[in-house]
């Protein structure tokens, strides 16, 4: 570390000069050193300098060297470096809204979800537990893209960045769709990509709300998606905003839902036509989508209003393990996909860096 | 690098045997234990079906308890324990289709197995690792059947679909088939 003295040398050294600056997320960090640094760019044929993203009002650029520093300090290793640079791309687009959402009030976090092979490749876990914890890929590809942003829009907390609560998610949100135990055509399949592609896909998630079907068929299911979608989940297009419902849906769940012949295009109709809520439970009425005109023109405000503007408005992955908890969620921004491009020597870098978990599956000891 | 080991240090768990197996379910007293868990119930009343439909002369006896895991408690797991040596030759228990009721459902299945009463736990297809991983770590190898009723589902007439006669051959096959060498040899370690 040039210029830096000995004791800022150290590991301890390092973590405070950079806690010191607001240059971490709160969280220990590895040292982002010249070899580390050199060692991850490893895993991308880009030039460092290439400007992957530009964001913040103060337009910060997202080059290849500088995600490459936030990944070392987030604990990525040269492998994940291909899924981030993609990320990094999902930022730039206007679409993904980031930096309205990164600053927002209500404390949006980055989700980002992963389809394709490169799930297997890496380890980007989509079955029990894949949102966390105690995935290396998981944790620490959403955890690098979390401090790339922080760190070149320049935002925190009590300065640009409003989030009332904040959000334990900011610091890594990502699964890998488990297309696996899926009935349905995996997500980025249905957004044009061919099934041996890898993507990565964004938006901002402000909430996650588990729930068990009320009854273990197709319409029980589907009540409990509908009925756990909360009053203020209004998702619709307004402006350059869009938000959406997204459902991360559990595979017994989803397995109910395809044996009874729905599709994924069924669900999002049936959702955004059953979305009709009481309007005063609603607060503002006029925060629901479809609303404005009503309430402009006639002379009593409607009784009844949709919380989602159209099927396009919801989101629906197939994620976890077995059970039969889901997860409904509220994002703004998105979704976003890019695909993922792999460097040259992606299968010796693959070899190198790989980690074989030893748990989680049926080790020999239990194998009895 | 080295470094400091972050885990606690724990003892391996001594394995202890199964009980003997039975001949056959004819004529035999059949325990069937409920953890709580809403599919517990309909799915031990099927498998009471199947059990009169194919044996005869049985007697079933029912242990359920009130909420659900119960099973964790010293006092219910000796209750249990001694229930089933009173009262039963043999146990099916039920309902492993998640995470602390398939460990607590194993803990319940050990106590019948620690009185002498062979016993077999029916599991969801998603939560064998986890009946394995708690059954060694309770400190015996216990039997299970997978079964194909799906989580949490509590309709009569899909478990009647689910659990059929060959399925109940299956569930029987683990109360009459002898213990292997694994099984004797560790009996006769203990």
């Amino acid at each position: 570390m040039t210029g830096m003295s000995e004791n800022e040398q150290t590991l301890e050294g390092v973590n405070e000069e950079l806690h010191t600056r607001g240059a971490t997320d709160g969280l220990p960090v590895v040292p982002p050193t010249e070899d580390r640094v050199t060692e991850l760019l490893r895993g991308t044929d880009l030039p460092p300098d290439e400007v992957l993203a530009t964001v913040g009002e103060r337009e910060g650029s997202v080059t290849v060297r500088k995600l490459a520093i936030n990944a070392v300090m987030a604990g990525c290793a040269p492998i994940h470096l291909p899924v981030l640079v993609a990320g990094a791309r999902a930022m730039d687009d206007p679409a993904a809204n980031v930096d309205a959402a990164a600053v927002d009030p209500g404390s949006w976090a980055f989700q980002w979800i992963v389809n394709g092979p490169v799930r297997e490749d890496l380890d980007i876990r989509s079955d029990t537990g894949a949102f966390g914890p105690g995935f290396w890929a998981n944790r620490t590809i959403g955890r690098a893209l979390g401090l790339t942003y922080q760190n070149t829009a320049l935002v925190h907390p009590d300065s640009e960045e409003t989030g009332v609560t904040g959000n334990p998610f900011k610091y890594t949100l990502v699964a890998g769709e488990n297309e696996d135990r899926s009935p349905w055509a995996p997500f980025h399949v249905d957004a044009g990509y061919d099934r041996e592609d890898s993507t990565i896909t964004l938006s901002a998630r402000r909430s996650f709300v588990q729930f068990i079907p009320y009854e273990m068929d197709a319409e029980g299911v589907l009540r409990a998606m509908q009925y756990n979608t909360t009053p203020d989940m209004v998702a619709g297009s307004a402006g350059d905003t869009t938000k959406t419902v997204v459902h991360t849906v559990a595979p017994y769940n989803a397995e109910e839902l395809g044996e009874a012949g729905l599709t994924k295009q069924d669900l999002k109709e049936y959702l955004a036509e059953n979305s009709v809520r009481p309007a005063d439970e609603l607060g503002a009425v006029d925060r629901a989508p479809g609303t404005e005109e009503a309430t402009a023109t006639g002379a009593v405000e409607p009784l009844q209003a949709k919380t989602i503007e159209s099927p396009e408005h919801v989101q629906v992955y197939v994620v976890g393990g077995s059970g039969r908890f889901s997860a409904v969620g509220h994002t703004m921004g998105g979704p976003v996909t890019q695909q993922i491009e792999f460097p040259s020597e992606w299968e010796t870098l693959l070899d190198e860096y790989s980690v074989e978990r030893n748990w989680g599956e049926i080790t020999e000891e239990y194998d009895r | 690098m080295s470094f400091l080991d972050p885990t606690a240090s724990a003892e391996d768990t001594d394995q202890k045997p199964l009980a003997e197996r039975i001949d056959s379910l004819d004529g035999k007293r059949i325990g069937l234990v409920g953890n709580g868990k809403q599919a517990a119930e309909p799915v031990l009343n099927v498998v009471e079906e199947r059990l009169r439909e194919q044996y005869d002369d049985v007697s079933i006896e029912y242990y359920l308890v009130e909420e659900l895991n119960m099973l964790k408690d010293d006092s219910v797991l000796e209750d249990i324990g001694e229930w089933a040596a009173d009262t039963v030759d043999v146990a099916i228990t039920a309902m492993g289709d998640c995470g602390s009721c398939t460990k607590f459902l194993a803990w319940a299945t050990d106590s019948i197995e620690a009185n002498g009463v062979p016993a077999v736990g029916l599991v969801e297809e998603g939560f064998v690792m986890d009946w394995k991983s708690n059954s060694i770590e309770r400190g015996r190898s216990l039997r299970f059947q997978v079964i194909p009723v799906r989580c949490e589902v509590t309709d009569r007439d899909r478990i009647r679909g689910d659990i059929t006669g060959d399925v109940l051959a299956d569930i029987a096959d683990e109360l009459t088939r002898p213990r292997d060498e694994d099984e004797r040899e560790l009996a006769t370690a203990d």
